[in-house]
């Protein structure tokens, strides 16, 4: 059945429609030519099958108001490759996110958390958070409530390997039966706009995709297909958003991230654990802020019941004159992700330090004052004595006072063969995050400092919020692709990036202040806003209801 | 305003099911019925296009009298039965009036005329607008504004036609009242009586338009402004 409107805008259409339908026939990526258009057409394509893109087919497959619409999802890597990823259970990728509890309520809700290998995830705590340019410290977890509610510790969030969570929606596709809708090993060669068929379909402000598909040498080959709604969830050079002359700001941070698989040192038993019976003496020299041991009375033990159980803890230490913050973010076993953002200079002499070296540099930085870490920088990377960097830290560890061992950071004692690497640090928000029949998600859409993991959960909850949104316009027959539909979308996932991307890039900058050495000059200008930064954090953590709330904000 | 439609469509089937278990509804089960919609004054067609899409349509029917808005199916709904020949009377699921009763001069004939065409069991679902001087106020004054303020030409609307919640129900009950009688009286019906009321309790439910908000559910307001109304013909 075909209800067959005036296919040209004819006056009764207003302003603002006609302006829409003219934007969105004057796109174009690629040398795109469409002069048929194709057979193939579907409700909703996705560019992208990374952890957003996949997110987002897989709620729109598992709930039922939707399962039944058509969709692709394009990817140039080779997805069932994927699908068998493989690491033995002491070796970890070193491109880990953490998830918080929004998001894995979200994965839970569309059936795909139970594919993780949750041997292999990490539920954290605690996140301890120190500034070497002063003598502040901050914790972020939920033990006031615990103790104030007698109520299990809440998670803070959860390390998961991307490779873990890009396998586990796979699986979940697997068991939807919806691995047909997956084009894997295809890139994107150009996009247009269909035509206006006079004998069949208007599909002039359809978008539709020109794919390469790899196949083997000989039989690689082209299709087109036509799409109701497209979505760009392929990363920060989208050509998704290209095609719909949707600008960038932002700018790049002259840093680069270093991540690495790190080996602990093993932690004792925590005194925390629910089964431990007697806990109150342990109790208050783990909680104290004290260099040192204060000797309590009895009457002063604390008089709860239950304490926080704390399964795991993450550190984030500020280095103010090295170009960002240094973050360890634990992972099972004894182990744990590092994301150092640095400059690029330091970058390239981390990479180059053997993997001991490199061990040794990692402690620096979690302990000792910005002139020493500075100095062990500058050793030679490749010397003949292998344990030069070692031996200048043991030495100076001896001159340097040490948090207590509540806050102290675990120390590293091996650095995962081929793990450590880098990427560079850039902040970008694209100017729109829909245009007529396409929307934009994850790093497409915006591209954030990763000093407070928040970049993937944004992109998991731009899924979200797009499968509900399209959910939304199925359940009142719309089509999905009406711009009018998309602007619900937009309006509440824009504020959200732009907040949380300019508020860790303030972050980022007032953590690069009055640092040794740094732009704002050694001294006295330094020493004042090394203090001004322990103030804040001072407010931050002791004002009630702050931390509480900025947990619950980014959580 | 559509979505509110398909909401309020919803919520009538809901009330059905939750009220007769043991219909014919229990046999085929809600997921996997299918409907026929008849639009009476669809306009341009967003109501009957959206019904279109959804995934437990059958067929949709869309009428209009005004010719520029329409190609398809530029009849009234007195001439409805010329153009749809052969899927007999009483063959839709549900008749959709919406904004259309209070452009009509004689509402009840043409009601009637409309609720001719449902299947037993199905829904007459309508929107329209009550005689109130609240109503005068926004339809009217407002809405009919010069630009910026109005979004209607002037003329749309005449006040006097609009119907209120109230006549609504009472119409219905005097047409099930009515058909009670002539069912006892004529006698020559083979004895047949039709146990029970024509037409089911009918559903209303006032909305709002919120200027940056849009249209809103607003229970209680039904009788100083728009507001849904919707009726099942149970036999």
């Amino acid at each position: 059945m075909s209800l067959r409107v005036a296919s040209r805008p004819s006056k009764y259409l207003c302003k603002s429609c006609r302006f829409d339908l003219s934007r969105a026939r004057k796109r174009k990526y690629g040398t795109s030519s469409i002069t048929s258009n194709p057979q193939d057409i579907y409700d909703v394509v996705t560019v992208g099958g990374g952890p957003v893109g996949l997110a987002l087919l897989t709620a729109l497959k598992s709930s039922p108001a939707t399962s039944h619409l058509r969709c692709a999802l394009i990817e140039t890597q080779t997805l069932p490759k994927q699908k068998s990823w493989d690491l033995p259970p002491d070796q970890y990728s070193n491109r880990a996110s953490s998830i918080t509890p929004t998001n894995q309520s979200f994965l839970e809700s569309i059936g795909a958390w139970k594919h993780l290998d949750l041997r292999r995830v990490q539920p954290y705590d605690e996140m301890q958070v120190g500034d070497a340019g002063n003598d502040a410290s901050i914790q972020f977890d939920w033990k006031a409530e615990a103790v104030r509610y007698n109520a299990p510790l809440r998670t803070v969030a959860t390390m998961v390997e991307n490779a873990n969570l890009t396998r586990a929606l796979l699986r979940r596709l697997e068991e939807l039966d919806a691995e047909d809708c997956l084009l894997s090993s295809s890139s994107v060669a150009s996009i247009g706009n269909g035509i206006d068929d006079p004998e069949g379909l208007n599909l002039s402000n359809w978008p539709v995709i020109s794919l390469n598909s790899a196949g083997t040498a000989e039989s690689s080959s082209t299709r087109q297909i036509a799409a109701r709604l497209l979505i760009g969830a392929d990363g920060i050079n989208s050509p998704v958003r290209t095609f719909a002359g949707i600008s960038t700001n932002g700018w790049d941070y002259n840093r680069h991230g270093v991540v690495a698989t790190l080996k602990l040192e093993p932690q004792p038993d925590s005194p925390f654990s629910s089964s431990s019976s007697d806990p109150n003496s342990a109790l208050e020299d783990f909680l104290s802020d004290d260099t040192q041991t204060t000797s309590t009375s009895p009457s002063q033990a604390t008089n709860e019941n239950i304490t926080p159980s704390n399964r795991a803890t993450a550190y984030q230490r500020f280095l103010p004159s090295l170009g960002g913050p240094i973050a360890i973010l634990p992972l099972p076993n004894n182990h744990a992700s590092l994301v150092w953002s640095t400059t690029p200079q330091i970058a390239s002499t981390l990479k180059s330090l053997s993997p001991s070296a490199l061990a040794s540099t990692i402690n620096a930085a979690l302990r000792l004052n910005e002139v020493d870490i500075k100095y062990m920088l500058s050793l030679p990377s490749s010397s003949d004595n292998e344990h030069d960097h070692e031996s200048e830290l043991t030495w100076r560890l001896q001159h340097t006072p040490q948090p207590p061992p509540a806050r102290a950071p675990p120390m590293i004692t091996a650095v995962q063969p081929h793990t450590p690497a880098s990427f560079p640090l850039r902040l970008r928000n694209a100017s729109s995050y829909i245009s007529p029949r396409l929307a934009l998600a994850g790093d497409a859409a915006h591209t954030i400092h990763p000093l407070a993991g928040q970049g993937l959960n944004l992109g998991l909850g731009d899924a979200e919020a797009l499968a509900r949104c399209i959910l939304g316009s199925v359940a009142c027959g719309a089509d999905v692709g009406d711009a009018m539909r998309l602007e619900g979308y937009s309006a509440e996932r824009y504020g959200r990036a732009v907040e949380m991307g300019g508020g860790v890039d303030v972050l980022n900058g007032v953590y690069q202040m009055g640092g040794e050495g740094s732009l704002s000059g050694d001294g006295v200008v330094g020493g004042l806003l090394g203090r001004m930064r322990g103030l804040g954090m001072w407010v931050v953590g002791n004002v009630p209801g702050v931390k509480e709330g900025i947990m619950r904000r980014a959580g | 305003m559509n979505p509110l439609r398909h909401d309020f469509i919803q919520s009538c089937l809901r009330s059905a099911s939750s009220a007769s278990p043991n219909s014919n509804d229990a046999q085929n089960p809600e997921a996997t019925r299918k409907y026929k919609y008849l639009d009476v004054g669809c306009g341009g067609g967003i109501f009957a296009s959206s019904a279109a899409r959804l995934p437990n349509t059958v067929s949709v029917t869309a009428i209009d009298p005004t010719s520029e808005v329409i190609k398809y199916l530029n009849c009234a709904i007195e001439e409805l039965d010329s153009h749809i020949e052969g899927q007999g009377k009483e063959s839709f699921d549900f008749v959709t009036v919406f904004e259309v009763v209070e452009h009509i001069d004689k509402p009840a004939a043409f009601l009637r005329q409309a609720l001719a065409h449902l299947k037993p069991g199905g829904w007459l679902i309508g929107s329209t607008i009550a005689r109130h001087p609240m109503s005068y106020l926004t339809t009217k004054i407002v809405a009919e504004a010069p630009w910026p303020i109005g979004v209607v030409p002037p003329g749309t609307h005449d006040w006097n036609k609009y119907v209120n919640p109230s006549e609504v129900r009472e119409w219905f009950a005097h047409e099930n009242h009515e058909l009670h009688t002539r069912n006892v009286e004529t006698s020559d019906n083979e004895g047949r009586i039709e146990a029970g009321d024509k037409y089911g309790v009918v559903r209303v439910e006032g909305c709002i338009y919120l200027p940056l908000l849009g249209w809103k559910w607003a229970g209680g307001t039904a009788e100083y402004g728009n507001f849904f109304f919707g009726v099942q013909k149970l036999h």
